[in-house]
């Protein structure tokens, strides 16, 4: 079975749903990588104060204390939520070959949700956070980022009920559970931490809140995103619709029932930890089934992704959530969890989900969308390529220092005769590694940062093919065809 | 569609009532335990003791707590010896001399706003640290600059939260360094657990 080759008028239907979701899309993927740029400096910042405590003491907003929770709002609220609702949005319209309407609510709406972010950032930073990992933001801020939330993400909704295709597709399927999942998660965990009656339940609705927005919300957008750029760039469909469901309502059942895991051990029913680590394991069912179903749709492909930007960032990202999944089925039982809890481990495992996975599976899908909205190809291929290496070096020398020097810090705190600043100390080569990893962060979403403002304000380059990676697509079967040149 | 919509809605409701709602409840309802005869109460009337967690007149120094966001280091949770190594380490669950260590219960923060049980542990655990620290004063100084006990240590100095006094050469806290130290005082969770909730 071979994909059907466009007509006439579904081009011309594609051209007027991208000058549809144009300003949008492009408001919240431009302000979104100032975002990444921004909670980049930060996360930098934070990680100089773990290692120079001395640092600038004076000074309250420079503790790593409102430095790191400001670093993860900036990079959760403010980059990858807004590029994930672009996302959703141009996808959405896509699939469903509806036009992005209500455009004028959607831009009023994205305007407040970054100030909301902004007013955020400052409150955490002037000393009004709530010390609740991914939930920092004071109290009185979240129904501004509710109600904005609502705004920008409602329309695709009738989007997906008026749809043009008769079947469902893997895609439309994830989006549509993402759109509608969130504000649940988040309006509980916001509601139940406010009402302050039950003190415990609050810290365990803030783990919870972390892994459902990994599983039921950055998940669910990043394999949309898998499930739709992959057939498009290599041509072949998904091989299999089947395993395809079995991944998605495997992701679906469970996904609600992790998190408690970061507390094992601590002051909950035993059995709240010991189901969220059942279900962190099933979870990689899931995983296995996608993972099946991608190596079918790069099968005889394999060197397309040499000179696609998009696929390569979003393999990438896939591989990263696979990694993740393992990670946190890992380090959710005792074996490895009791060790774990409590280290840089934990740090790290946020920082793989957001980044390495979230964040590059983002990157891919704004590569294939915005020369797409904004009809110009990226400025320049050897910055794709700048930034993508630097980004998948600065992650991986991030993780290895967290999740090694996790391990580290751990082995040594489970030595109680020994101080316990040892364990301060024995790893400080590890906080030193991680500041080297956001160097190269900071420096490789610069250059992401510089390409999108350009593209925003219209300074693409003209040109009939794709900014690729590499000038000359190589001999591989369909690369030149994936990569539009004949 | 709709089929979809009810099958999403279904996957999430199942935990969402029984993993959060339910708890959440049960908890928010939860009466104080009396001791029975069996108990050695200590000295305390109920499990959990009404204003045992109280520190001052408000929970403005727990507020203090998460804005300076010390929960990114410190810990509140001490895990019972097959789930970690914490029991183990002097002074950390609580009274040993006492016989009155022990591990964090679901309900030692009752009449807190929130259980900063915590996210990383680069610093101490703060369970029980109003038994280790002997005075307020030593407190203040363990935030003025933390280095003077432990030159090692990775603990920034809150200086900001102290005005310096060039005069007399001391550091004068603020009205958010008294809540700090009121809530790190109040930080004892040795309360001995009536039979009853041990099972």
């Amino acid at each position: 079975m071979t994909v059907q080759p466009a007509t006439e008028e579904d081009l011309r239907a594609r051209a007027e749903i991208d000058r549809s979701a144009r300003f949008p899309v492009m408001f919240f993927f431009t302000s979104g990588a100032a975002w990444l740029f921004v909670a980049t400096l930060l996360g930098l910042v934070a990680a100089l104060r773990l290692r120079l405590p001395g640092l600038g003491d004076e000074f309250g907003f420079l503790g790593y204390g409102r430095l790191f929770p400001a670093h993860m709002a900036a990079l959760v609220y403010g980059w990858a939520m807004q590029g994930g609702i672009g996302v959703m949005l141009w996808l959405m319209a896509r699939l469903t070959r509806n036009p992005v309407r209500n455009i004028v609510a959607i831009l009023v709406a994205g305007h407040v949700w970054n100030f909301a972010v902004s007013l955020g950032v400052l409150a955490i930073l002037a000393g009004f956070g709530r010390s609740l990992p991914w939930l920092d933001f004071p109290a009185w801020l979240w129904p501004m980022i509710a109600f904005s939330y609502v705004l920008m993400v409602a329309w695709i909704v009738p989007m997906f009920r008026f749809r043009r295709n008769k079947s469902i597709f893997m895609s439309e399927q994830y989006l549509i559970g993402a759109a509608l999942w969130f504000p649940w998660i988040f309006l509980t965990a916001n509601f139940l931490i406010d009402r302050e009656a039950a003190p415990v339940m609050a810290a365990g609705a803030s783990a919870w809140f972390i892994s459902n927005m990994v599983y039921f919300w950055m998940a669910p957008i990043a394999l949309a995103v898998v499930y739709y750029i992959t057939p498009k760039i290599t041509g072949r469909p998904i091989p299999s619709l089947a395993m395809a469901q079995f991944g998605f309502w495997t992701l679906a059942i469970l996904a609600g029932w992790t998190g408690f895991a970061r507390y094992m051990g601590g002051p909950f029913p035993a059995w709240m930890p010991a189901l969220s680590s059942a279900a962190s394991i099933f979870i990689l069912f899931a995983v296995i089934a996608t993972a099946i179903n991608l190596v079918g749709m790069l099968r005889g492909c394999s060197r397309v992704w040499e000179y696609s930007p998009s696929l390569r960032f979003s393999l990438f990202g896939a591989l990263m959530l696979g990694l993740y999944a393992i990670l946190a089925a890992a380090s959710s039982t005792f074996l490895f969890g009791k060790h774990l809890q409590f280290s840089y481990f934990v740090s790290g495992l946020d920082t793989l989900a957001v980044y390495g996975f979230f964040s590059m599976s983002l990157f891919g899908a704004m590569y294939f969308i915005v020369p797409r909205i904004t009809c110009s190809e990226w400025p320049s291929g050897d910055k794709i390529r700048t930034h993508f290496w630097f980004s998948v070096y600065g992650i991986l020398t991030l993780l290895s220092c967290m999740l090694v020097g996790g391990i580290a810090q751990a082995g040594t705190l489970a030595d109680w005769e020994q101080p316990f600043t040892t364990a301060y100390v024995n790893t400080a080569a590890y906080v030193v590694g991680a500041v080297i990893a956001w160097v190269l962060i900071a420096f490789s979403n610069f250059w992401f940062f510089w390409q999108m403002a350009l593209m925003f304000v219209g300074r693409g380059r003209k040109s009939e093919g794709p900014t690729l990676i590499h000038q000359e697509p190589g001999s591989a079967p369909g690369a030149k065809e994936a990569a539009g040149i004949a | 569609m709709w089929k979809l919509l009810g099958g999403l809605g279904l996957a999430f409701a199942f935990p969402w009532l029984l993993l959060v709602v339910l708890p959440y409840v049960d908890q928010s309802n939860a009466k104080p335990v009396a001791y029975a005869e069996e108990d050695e109460a200590g000295g305390y009337t109920a499990y959990p003791e009404a204003g045992v967690n109280q520190f001052g007149s408000s929970n403005y120094g727990a507020e203090v707590y998460a804005a300076e966001g010390c929960a990114y280091c410190h810990t509140q949770v001490i895990r019972p010896t097959y789930a970690g190594p914490d029991m183990w380490r002097p002074g950390w669950g609580g009274r040993e001399e006492e016989g009155l260590a022990r591990e964090t219960r679901p309900r030692d923060f009752e009449g807190e706003p929130v259980a900063h049980l915590g996210y990383q542990r680069i610093g101490q655990d703060l369970s029980n640290v109003g038994y280790r620290v002997s005075s307020r004063a030593e407190m203040h100084r363990h935030l003025y600059d933390p280095k003077s006990f432990d030159p090692d240590s990775g603990m920034p100095a809150y200086r900001h939260l102290y005005r310096f006094d060039a005069g007399s050469g001391e550091a004068i806290p603020s009205g958010r360094a008294e809540a700090l130290v009121d809530y790190l005082m109040s930080r004892r969770k040795d309360a001995p657990v009536p039979a009853s909730l041990r099972r």
